[in-house]
């Protein structure tokens, strides 16, 4: 699955004789870590899906119970290879308990998860102290170490501390391999799979295929053993390749497998397996420096440089990395973020570049028919381009969705509420940068509900008419260039006379308290330093929440809002923009200069005559379109621009639509319809508030002169 | 006070205190450079350092937000970037002049915020040695010196030379 990020594996010998107080990693596998750390998070994220996927349903299926061992196993592998010796322990103690689990076939399991679950929290704990700057020191994990071991033993059905058990499991990663080497006899098959030259890590390869060979097969032996454990045994696959025993039935599959894995140079299916094992023992079991000698030998003989990531076949790119279960081919690639941003950067010059070169002002009045023709061609591909770019980019909103049955699983064992996470619209997607700035959010939101939204008392639930259970509804969909998440519960609802006491107390109100209406009372809380509850609690309450979710939102061009009936439960509705950059646009002109609207908001856009305009008595101006009535915005007085088209029978009128709101927007002339890329304000203007003007960014335009794109929501609203 | 300034000045010191043993060219002496332009009469310097390009007027695109004071023209596009304006005249409270040929933008940057600078007219760059620093008066009654580093003090004239800093991160109008 992910294991071709191995493939990355730059020129660097394993390393021996780790530090204790390293410098997070050794030199040279820098270009690892990144690798390691995503492979690592992305794999725990699994298996806590799993295990609470497992949980609700009471038992662990078989294939349950393997992918977590591959998970472990996994883990504990690179940890291993990177030298982080104590996640490489944890791992191995949480892969002895499903290795018993599995082995014992144990029923009653219902206190692994809390443990797991907290190994799996100390794990990214400690990830995300190694993606830090500064200093790496281990975390000493003893602790929970201990309390895995006794958590085998009571699996392996001795209560008191006997740790050979566990001991037991270390070569689980051929659990049958030891009493099954004597029987290899008849309907068995070995293969001895030699490795490109000097690919190095020959070990950690031979782990890999392992893994890639158990998927269509059972490995009944394997030599040298100890691959992922042990980086001497390298050298030794580097000279004699690696010897894997399996059922004979499966070998076409097998061979199949091998010969299209990755840096395998030749595979030869040779008879005398069993022999052959006997003789590596004592050969891995030397000291180590000769071996890493005869390593950096080979290195020096290999005549070729070493290829770097070579794909292991031509790979369609797919955004979606954590999709695809085992088995079929690789096809799935990861990429680094920051390389996705900058094609998307250039994509966005490419398309401003062509606007240049096809709307040039020097092309005007010419008659060039093909190179029109060219033009066109060329609109289409850098479309398809643009798309493409877009869609690599777009992640599913499953990921941030599936984290919050974590919390509310946490949260309803802490705070002795039963609310059921119902997740609804999960595949709706968004482009990644926005998925990242929306975990925090998400996860503060949810929070909230639990702690504050949901009654602390079935009683109070019930007395109100109410089904025992309360939900939390997470909720996506895509709605005309937006997507609209929407987290509620069924809880007691906010009320606006308490948020009013405490605004009131706390000096946030601007108006008098009579002239807030229920909704502006509600919407108090997402104020900054606002938290109606009155005990700071382990979940929420700390006041500064739902300021930084407000903030977090608004960074990715989102808003949010917040519903609530008292008694009946609490909506919190954010908008996020689909992608952030390039957007289609009607430019329109208004007193010299020259506005983008995004044309997903335009209605129409129409001629009208004087006498069509309704004139209300404050000088308001309306127009009647088909039994509904509009209300018209003068742009150049909206903007205070001067123009001298004042008069409605010159200009034209634009319906725009928002949410909850249409207005006729007032403007001197349309000028066309371009695909525009966004471009924030400069840094310089962040300090005024652009957006609440009703602007959201500006655009470099074809004859090089800049756009202001309209915010409609914003223009509309304020 | 700049870097460069503060650069600038412990030369300055090390100039002083080595004595004054060793005959020096202007060459040696020189601890930055300047680029002085006009406003209105006076010449004022910005130095080189912050200095991106010199271009004329480009299309202005006016922001029309209320908030932005009136010496922020706008914004205008230099190779793809988008560039807030400022005419300097109207930031230090002098009434504005139409625009003409000798009109430069002057695009400099600081910590990744650039900004035109709207100036009426280039001059040249001038070099500067420790023995044109003048020390800014303390007890100015005039505002604009809170955009002004220091003056020099040359044989055509007094030059001020801007805090590109303030300019850039100090939005309060001088006057």
């Amino acid at each position: 699955m992910i294991y071709c990020i191995i493939v990355i594996i730059l020129s660097q010998i394993i390393m021996k004789g780790r530090n204790k107080k390293m410098s997070k990693i050794e030199p040279g596998m820098e270009a690892m870590l990144d690798a390691y750390l995503f492979e690592s998070s992305t794999l725990l994220e699994q298996l806590d899906e799993i295990l609470l996927r497992t949980e609700q349903a009471g038992t662990f299926t078989e294939e349950d119970i393997n992918e977590i061992f591959r998970i472990m196993h996994t883990v504990k592998g690179s940890s291993a290879m990177m030298g982080f010796e104590s996640l490489q322990q944890l791992s191995h103690k949480g892969e002895d308990m499903f290795f018993l689990i599995r082995e014992n076939k144990i029923e009653d399991t219902a206190f692994v998860y809390d443990l797991v679950f907290r190994m799996s929290d100390l794990f990214k704990a400690e990830i995300d102290l190694i993606q830090s700057e500064g200093e790496y020191e281990p975390t000493d994990f003893s602790e929970i170490i201990k309390e895995l071991e006794h958590g085998a033993d009571i699996l392996s059905g001795k209560a008191t501390g006997d740790v050979s058990s566990a001991n037991a499991a270390n070569t689980s990663a051929s659990p049958a391999a030891s009493n099954a080497a004597e029987e290899v006899a008849a309907g068995c098959i070995a293969v001895r799979i030699l490795f490109e030259h000097g690919i190095e890590m020959e070990n950690l390869r031979a782990f890999l295929l392992l893994n890639k060979i158990r998927e269509e097969t059972e490995v009944i032996d394997f030599t040298p053993e100890a691959i992922e454990t042990d980086s001497t045994t390298a050298a030794y696959i580097a000279d004699n390749g690696f010897i894997v025993t399996f059922r004979a039935e499966d070998r076409d599959a097998v061979q199949k497998t091998l010969e299209t894995a990755l840096n395998v140079e030749s595979i030869e299916f040779i008879e005398e397996a069993p022999q052959e094992s006997e003789k590596v023992v004592p050969e891995i079991a030397k000291p180590a420096s000769p071996e890493i000698k005869s390593v950096d030998a080979v290195k020096v003989k290999a005549p070729e440089p070493v290829k770097q990531a070579e794909p292991a076949n031509p790979a369609a790119v797919h955004n979606n990395a954590f999709g695809g279960a085992g088995g079929g081919k690789q096809s799935i690639i990861s990429v680094n973020l920051a390389k996705l941003d900058q094609l998307h950067d250039i994509v966005g010059e490419i398309i401003t570049t062509e606007s240049m070169v096809i709307s040039n002002p020097e092309l005007d009045g010419l008659q060039l028919e093909s190179f029109h023709k060219a033009a066109r061609e060329l609109r289409k591909l850098t479309d398809e381009l643009q798309d493409t770019v877009m869609s690599i980019r777009m992640v599913p909103l499953s990921g941030p969705f599936s984290k919050m049955n974590r919390i509310v699983r946490d949260m309803k064992k802490a705070l002795g509420k039963d609310v059921d996470l119902i997740i609804d619209g999960e595949t709706t997607e968004v482009d990644k940068s926005i998925v990242d700035n929306l975990n925090d959010p998400l996860m503060h939101l949810v929070r909230n509900c639990m702690d504050h939204g949901i009654e602390t008392s079935v009683d109070e639930r019930v007395q109100n008419g109410k089904p025992a259970k309360a939900y939390i509804k997470l909720a996506a969909v895509n709605a005309s260039g937006e997507v609209i998440i929407t987290i509620s519960d069924d809880g007691k609802g906010i009320d606006p006379e308490k948020i009013l006491d405490k605004a009131e107390r706390m000096g946030l109100l601007f108006k008098p308290r009579s002239d807030y209406s229920e909704k502006e009372a509600q919407s108090l809380i997402l104020m900054p330093g606002f938290s109606t509850n009155e005990e700071v609690t382990e979940y929420s309450g700390r006041g500064v929440g739902m300021d930084v979710v407000k903030q977090n939102i608004e960074k990715c061009g989102g808003t949010i809002t917040v519903e609530s009936k008292l008694g009946k439960g609490t909506s919190f509705i954010i908008k996020i923009p689909l992608t952030l950059a390039i957007i289609e646009g009607m430019e329109i002109e208004v007193g010299g200069t020259i506005f983008t609207i995004p044309i997903s908001m335009i209605k129409q856009s129409f001629k009208v005559t004087n006498d069509q305009v309704v004139r209300d008595t404050q000088r308001g101006e309306m127009i009647m379109i088909r039994g509904a009535c509009y209300p018209i915005m003068r742009l150049h007085d909206r903007f205070n621009i001067p123009s001298e088209v004042t008069d409605f029978e010159d200009g034209i009128l634009l319906l725009v639509e928002t949410e909850n709101k249409s207005v006729c927007l007032f403007s001197d002339k349309l000028i066309g319809e371009q695909q525009v890329v966004v471009k924030p304000f400069p840094p310089y203007f962040s300090r005024y508030n652009i957006k609440a003007a009703g602007l959201s960014g500006c655009t470099i335009m074809g004859d090089g002169s800049i756009a202001l794109i309209i915010d409609v929501a914003n223009l509309i609203e304020n | 006070m700049t870097e460069a300034k503060s650069v600038a000045l412990a030369k300055h010191e090390k100039v002083a205190t080595s004595g004054k043993s060793a005959v020096r060219t202007e060459k040696e002496n020189e601890i930055t450079k300047v680029l002085t332009f006009l406003i209105g009469d006076q010449v004022y310097g910005i130095e080189i350092p912050y200095i991106i390009e010199i271009i004329g007027v480009p299309h202005i695109t006016h922001v029309p937000c209320y908030e932005i004071p009136g010496f922020i023209k706008g914004i205008i596009n230099v190779r793809s970037k988008v560039v807030p304006v400022v005419n300097v005249r109207a930031c230090f409270g002098k009434e504005e002049i139409e625009y003409d040929e000798r009109t430069c933008t002057v695009i400099v940057a600081h910590e990744n915020v650039s900004v035109g600078l709207i100036v009426d007219e280039v001059l040249d760059v001038s070099s500067v040695t420790e023995k044109h620093l003048a020390r800014t008066p303390d007890l100015n009654q005039v505002n604009n010196n809170k955009f002004i580093d220091y003056i020099l003090e040359m044989n055509d004239g007094v030059k001020l030379v801007l805090d590109v800093q303030k300019l850039i991160f100090d939005h309060d109008v001088a006057f």
